[in-house]
């Protein structure tokens, strides 16, 4: 696949020639940096470290409705995502579009999606590399990713100073190229080379890591283990960590009144440490309190995932790290893992 | 400063009686110059309580956050204490609590600490964002200290602090069993001044400013979970059928939830500003329990957790209670 280059003062234009389709790109809300769809090129905001919250919901939005109903009527008025159109979702982290390739395993698993994959099927993501680890809790080199990882991405950017080394990964990259030939450049025949060693420089710059050797085939073993208690003691029973975790996919199906006689069954995001998480109808809790739902949160991504999909359901992304209100911190967890004995 | 050698040998001494189950303190967080909860149960764990500007968390919540299990047959309940830190603000937490009859009084053992201040989190990110070692926050006079890595560095105290606390009336805290130190006299006041600033604004601009908020909310819910106030066996949140709050986020059911939590805190609140702190996308919701609180003072002349023998607001009637702005 081809290499290119963008000029950062054709950057503008290239995201305005990128608005015909549905652009989502990060912005900011306040000082807060999002991924929204954007309107003009002004909007997006490009010295961003990472986003709060990742991109995932353009793929797997967080309320989905997936028919309408009336009373009386009993015609479903069903959800067409292809009226959501052809999606760009440009200057997404390598870990966040990695965590979308893991995600769509699931997907596409013993039931196909047909919401998710469809909406996959019509997105094309653009990454921008991470020259500088965005945090200090990234740790994507040690559950296989990479600060310019292309591993779900059909179009990876790379922050050269005056410019962005634009490479083309899929049909899709090579397509969306096409449409920004009035933009591309020929790159510099040492770029590559240029970028292979700030890819090394910047994998460098990684402060945390764990090594994951074991850990899947460790945990069922842990099960009534005392860590358990002691990781989870601290917890709210926030939805924090797996709302913000770019993997988390997990999603409860709800019917909702609009109007008198009118409503509309939507699934949304849910949360393995909400106290309601999988109550059954009959009151029990299979997870009781918050040391089994900490469980759960571990097993689900360092455990389950790898058993059935051979992939560890984490990118390092950092983000449950960051933003736990009480210092849990998913490496550290993993720590007394290796040690629990 | 607290002296950590003295909270030590306190914490030993509370976890070692016998009617004492758990004590809530802090301990080094794992990276940066983070804290976090600590739950001792017996006196070797004592050893690495701290107590610093960094120990921001509330620990009332967890006295209400507690898990309830099904005691199994041919076992008792364990009734013995709680014994929990807190600092001025936090403390406010637990009288109202307990005014509210959340649990009596016996069931926990309060450790007072008079607290200078806590810096906010995000503020200290901001300025140190690669700090990964453990590092350590201490006030010296006006400044703190932040020591991490081998290197320290003096800040000035206001560049850090919390907000909640330049207008701290409360530094030691107004319910205790121990005091670890001397009492902190009142160092600020509250005039309610950004409140006020608030209120000249127009509604339309008001709105602008709330939606832009509301809208990117993710309902995580740690507003609430880690709020000490929000202890609802069956939260209105939960209810199903019939589903007073619908689960999907967006605008609409966003700000219905921010403002029915925000009105169940009416008179409630005790303004330890914990929900703004923990809210991942920044939503300043002390703004909205802080008009709540001024409204409360101004019409009531009421003040939540500051008196346990205060009923709360809303569970009592006076004839003299204004109502002129009702009609």
């Amino acid at each position: 696949m081809a290499v290119k280059k963008l000029s950062k003062e054709k950057l503008g234009e290239a995201l305005g020639e990128l608005s015909k389709f549905r652009l989502i790109a990060p912005a900011k809300s306040d000082d807060v940096v999002v991924f929204k769809q954007i309107g003009d090129a002004g909007e997006a905001f490009l010295g961003y470290g990472n986003s709060t919250v990742p991109p995932k919901k353009f793929a797997f939005p967080q309320t989905e409705t997936l028919f309408r109903f009336v009373v009386g009527n009993p015609e479903l008025n069903e959800k067409n995502v292809e009226e959501e159109g052809t999606t760009v979702i440009f200057g997404l982290r390598p870990c966040d579009a990695r965590a979308m390739a893991i995600v769509d395993k699931l997907f596409s698993w013993d039931f196909e999606d047909p919401y998710y994959l469809k909406r996959r099927e019509l997105t094309t993501l653009v990454g921008m590399a991470c020259v500088e680890p965005p945090s200090v809790n990234c740790f994507c080199a040690s559950v296989g990713g990479n600060p310019f990882g292309t591993e779900g991405l059909d179009m990876l950017l790379t922050d050269m100073g005056d410019y962005y080394l634009v490479q083309e990964l899929t049909d899709k990259g090579k397509k969306l190229a096409e449409t920004l030939s009035a933009q591309l450049e020929d790159a510099a025949a040492d770029d590559e080379k240029k970028a292979e060693q700030m890819a090394l420089d910047a994998k460098g710059k990684i402060r945390r890591s764990i090594d994951t050797a074991g850990i899947p085939e460790k945990l069922p073993d842990l099960w009534e283990n005392e860590l358990w208690k002691k990781v989870s003691a601290a917890c709210l029973g926030c939805g924090i960590c797996t709302y913000l975790c770019p993997t988390c996919h997990c999603f409860d199906i709800q019917d909702e009144v609009e109007e008198m006689g009118e409503g509309r069954r939507c699934r949304m995001w849910d949360s393995c440490m909400f106290g309601e998480y999988t109550v059954h109808a009959s009151g029990h809790n299979p997870r009781p309190t918050r040391k089994e739902r900490t469980r759960n949160r571990i097993n689900h991504k360092y455990s389950y995932y790898p058993e059935h999909f051979e992939v560890i359901a984490c990118v390092g992304c950092g983000r449950c790290i960051n933003l736990c209100p009480v210092n849990i911190d998913i490496l550290d967890i993993l720590d007394q893992v290796v040690d629990a004995s | 400063m607290v002296d950590l050698t003295k909270l030590r040998e306190m914490a030993k001494e509370v976890i070692s009686r016998e009617d004492v189950r758990e004590l809530i303190g802090y301990r080094p967080g794992t990276y940066g110059f983070r804290v976090r909860p600590a739950f001792v149960t017996g006196p070797d764990d004592a050893d690495d309580l701290v107590f610093t500007p960094a120990c921001v968390n509330n620990l009332a919540s967890y006295i209400v956050l507690e898990e309830k299990l099904p005691v199994k047959r041919g076992e008792e309940p364990d009734l013995r204490k709680v014994a929990v830190m807190v600092k001025g603000c936090d403390s406010r937490a637990l009288l109202q609590q307990m005014e509210e009859k959340a649990y009596p009084r016996e069931r926990i053992l309060v450790l007072g600490i008079p607290c200078t201040g806590v810096v906010d989190m995000a503020k200290v990110q901001a300025r140190f964002p690669d700090v990964l070692e453990v590092g350590e926050i201490a006030l010296e006079g006006e400044k703190l200290v932040l020591s991490a890595g081998g290197t320290k560095e003096e800040v000035p105290k206001e560049e850090l602090l919390a907000d909640k606390c330049t207008r701290c009336r409360y530094p030691t805290p107004l319910v205790y069993d121990e005091l670890l130190d001397a009492e902190v006299e009142r160092f600020a006041d509250d005039d309610y001044a950004d409140v006020a600033e608030m209120e000249k604004r127009s509604a339309a601009d008001k709105w602008a400013y709330w939606e832009e908020k509301f809208n990117r909310c993710i309902r995580c819910y740690s507003c609430r979970n880690v709020c000490p106030m929000c202890y609802c066996e069956d939260c209105v949140l939960l209810r199903l059928q019939p589903q007073w709050m619908r689960r999907s986020v967006d605008l609409s059911e966003n700000t219905a939830y921010h403002i029915s939590r925000a009105y169940h805190l009416a008179g409630r609140c005790i303004q330890c500003g914990e929900c703004q702190r923990v809210c991942p996308v920044d939503i300043p919701l002390m703004e909205l329990n802080r008009k709540f609180s001024k409204d409360v003072l101004e019409l009531y002349d009421y003040e939540p957790g500051t008196d346990v023998e205060n009923p709360p607001l809303l569970s009592t009637f006076k004839v003299e209670d204004r109502e002129d702005f009702i009609m």
